[in-house]
C-alpha cells in the first residue's frame, strides 16, 4: 500500500497543481481584485528581475552573433550578421533569458515568500477570516509574473539587439547601415508577436508553479529550500518544453 | 511604522555617511565572497584526502538529485530533457528558417555547429544551476539556519572543505558524464526533429552532420562546461553558507544564487568562447 501512495505522488501533485490552476484563473475575473498586493508584486520582481535580466542577455546575444558570424565570414556574406542577430534574438533569446530571470528572481523569491507563510499557518489563518489566499496571494502573484514576463520581453530583446550591434559594428567591424538593414531581412511582426506570445505564457506559467510549490510545501523550514529548489526545476522544464511547441506552432504562420 | 530606537541620536552626516557605508559593505562582500572561493579550491585536495566518503555520497546524490526531483528521474534526466528541447529547437527553427532561403540541406550543419558551440553550454548551464546547484544552497542554507554548520565546527570538522570544496568536486565529476548526455540528447532530437517530422533525408542530414561536427568543438565545449561548473558551484556553496533569515531566508538565497551563477556562467561561455575560437573562428568550411 505504502508503495503504491508512493507511485501515486507525482500524479496527486500534478492533480493538485491543476486544481489550483483552475481555482486561480476562475479567481482572476471575480471581485475583490486585489490591486494593491498585484502593484507591489509586479514592481518588486520587477525590481529584482531587471538589472539581472539585461546582464544575462548581452552574453548570450554576443556569444549568438560570434558565432554565426563565423559562419557568415566564411560564406564573405558577414553583411548579414544582422538577420542572424535579429532571429536568434527575437525568436529565442529574448523570451529564454526574460523567463530564466523572471523565474529565477522573481518566481523563487514568491515560493519563498508563501512557503513560509505557510509554514507558519498564515494562509489557515486568512482562511479562518474568511479570505481566500487563492484570491489574495497567488492571483496577484501570477498576473504580475505574467505582466512582467511580457513587458521585460520586449526591453530585453532591444538590449540584445544594441548588445549584438556594438559587438559586429565595433568589433567584428560589419558595416553599421548593412546590420540595420539586414535585421528585418528575414523577422518580422509576426515573429515579434510569437515572441511576446511566448514571454506571456511563460511569465503564467512561472506564476502558477512557484504559487503552487510555495501554497503546498511541506516538511518545514528545510522543506522552503527544497520547495524553492524544485521550483526552479519545473518551471525550467516547463518553460523549455513550452518554449519548442509554441515556436513549432508559431513558425508555421511566421516563415512563408 | 514608528522608529523603535528613539533613544539613539542621529549622526551627523547621516546620510553622506550612509551611502559610505553601503559601498563599504558590499566592498566587504566581495572581499568575503573572494576569500570564501579561495578557500574552497585550495581546500579541494584536503577533501579528496580526508572526506572522501561524503565525497562519494555527493557525487552519487547530485547524479540523482533529491527529494522530489528523484521522481522525475534526477539530475541526468532533467539535464537530458533541457537539452533534447533545445535540440529540438535547431530542427525547428533551424530547418524552417534556413527552408525559407532554399538551404534545409544545410540542417545537419546547423546541428552540428550552432549545438556544440552555443545551445549545449548555454542550456547545461542553466540546467546545472537549477538542478546540483539549487540543491546545494537549499542544503547548506537549511544547515546554516539550524546552526548544524557551527556544529560542525565545533566538532574539529573543517567546514568549507567538508561542505564547499566536497560539492565543487563532485558537481566536476558529476558534469562529465552529464555532458555526454546532453550533447547526445540535442543530437539525436535535432537529427528525429530533422528527419522523423519534417522528412528530411537521413543521408542528407548525415552527411553535413558528419562532415561539419568538429572533435576539437566538442572537447572544447566539454572544457567549457567544466569551468561553468567549478563557477557555479562556487557561486551556490558562497550563498548557502551565508544564508540567514530563516525559511523564507533560504528561499531567497536559492533565487540569488540562482540569479547569479546564471549570469556568470553566461559571462564565462562567452569570455572561453572568444578566448578559443578567436577572431578567425577556427572554422573551416571546407571540413
Amino acid at each position: 500500500m505504502v508503495s503504491a501512495q508512493v507511485a501515486a505522488r507525482p500524479f496527486r501533485a500534478l492533480g493538485g497543481f491543476f486544481a489550483m490552476s483552475l481555482d486561480t484563473f476562475a479567481l482572476m475575473f471575480q471581485r475583490p481584485f486585489a490591486w494593491r498586493e498585484y502593484v507591489i508584486q509586479t514592481w518588486f520582481v520587477a525590481r529584482v528581475s531587471v538589472l539581472p535580466a539585461l546582464m544575462l542577455t548581452m552574453p548570450y546575444s554576443v556569444l549568438l552573433v560570434f558565432t554565426f558570424n563565423i559562419l557568415l565570414n566564411e560564406f564573405g556574406a558577414s553583411d548579414f550578421s544582422g538577420t542572424g542577430a535579429a532571429i536568434g534574438t527575437v525568436n529565442q533569446i529574448g523570451p529564454i533569458v526574460t523567463v530564466l530571470v523572471v523565474s529565477g528572481a522573481g518566481a523563487t523569491a514568491m515560493c519563498a515568500d508563501l512557503g513560509a507563510r505557510t509554514i507558519r499557518d498564515e494562509l489557515d489563518a486568512l482562511r479562518v477570516m474568511g479570505i481566500n489566499p487563492i484570491q489574495a496571494l497567488v492571483v496577484p502573484r501570477v498576473l504580475a509574473a505574467t505582466t512582467v514576463a511580457l513587458a521585460l520581453s520586449a526591453s530585453v530583446i532591444i538590449v540584445g539587439l544594441a548588445g549584438a550591434f556594438l559587438f559586429c559594428v565595433h568589433i567584428q567591424n560589419v558595416s553599421a547601415g548593412a546590420f540595420i538593414s539586414g535585421l528585418t531581412l528575414l523577422t518580422g511582426a509576426g515573429d515579434v508577436l510569437v515572441s511576446l506570445v511566448k514571454a506571456t505564457l511563460f511569465g503564467l506559467a512561472a506564476g502558477l508553479i512557484s504559487c503552487y510549490k510555495g501554497v503546498y510545501v511541506g516538511g518545514g523550514p528545510a522543506g522552503v529550500g527544497h520547495a524553492v529548489n524544485e521550483t526552479v526545476v519545473f518551471t525550467f522544464m516547463v518553460l523549455f518544453a513550452i518554449n519548442v511547441i509554441v515556436t513549432a506552432v508559431g513558425i508555421q504562420f511566421t516563415v512563408s | 511604522m514608528t522608529p523603535i530606537s528613539t533613544s539613539v541620536p542621529s549622526r551627523p552626516f547621516g546620510r553622506l555617511l550612509n551611502v559610505v557605508d553601503d559601498f563599504a559593505a558590499g566592498w566587504n562582500r566581495i572581499g568575503g565572497q573572494v576569500r570564501f572561493y579561495a578557500e574552497t579550491l585550495a581546500a579541494v585536495p584536503d577533501a579528496v584526502v580526508h572526506y572522501r566518503t561524503e565525497l562519494l555520497r555527493l557525487i552519487a546524490q547530485m547524479g540523482l538529485g533529491s527529494g522530489a526531483l528523484v521522481v522525475v528521474g534526477g539530475t541526468v534526466a532533467i539535464v537530458g530533457f533541457l537539452t533534447m528541447t533545445t535540440g529540438a529547437l535547431v530542427a525547428v527553427q533551424g530547418y524552417n528558417q534556413l527552408a525559407s532561403v532554399g538551404f534545409e540541406a544545410l540542417t545537419g550543419f546547423a546541428s552540428a555547429f550552432f549545438n556544440v558551440r552555443l545551445i549545449v553550454p548555454g542550456t547545461t548551464s542553466v540546467a546545472l544551476s537549477a538542478t546540483i546547484g539549487a540543491a546545494a544552497t537549499a542544503q547548506l542554507g537549511a544547515m546554516r539556519i539550524n546552526e548544524e554548520i557551527d556544529a560542525l565546527e565545533v566538532m574539529g570538522i573543517r567546514s568549507v572543505t567538508f561542505l564547499a570544496s566536497t560539492r565543487v568536486l563532485a558537481g566536476v565529476i558529476v558534469v562529465i558524464p552529464l555532458y555526454c548526455v546532453a550533447v547526445m540528447m540535442a543530437f539525436v532530437a535535432a537529427r528525429f526533429g530533422t528527419t522523423v517530422v519534417y522528412g528530411q533525408g537521413s543521408g542528407v542530414y548525415d552527411h553535413y552532420f558528419g562532415t561539419f561536427l568538429s572533435p576539437t568543438d566538442l572537447i572544447w565545449s566539454f572544457f567549457q562546461c567544466v569551468a561553468m561548473t567549478v563557477v557555479i558551484m562556487l557561486v551556490h556553496t558562497y550563498y548557502g553558507f551565508t544564508a540567514s533569515g530563516g525559511p523564507a531566508g533560504v528561499g531567497e538565497a536559492v533565487g540569488r544564487a540562482v540569479r547569479t551563477s546564471m549570469v556568470v556562467a553566461a559571462v564565462e561561455i562567452v569570455m572561453i568562447s572568444l578566448a578559443v575560437y578567436g577572431q578567425s573562428g577556427n572554422f573551416n568550411l571546407a571540413g
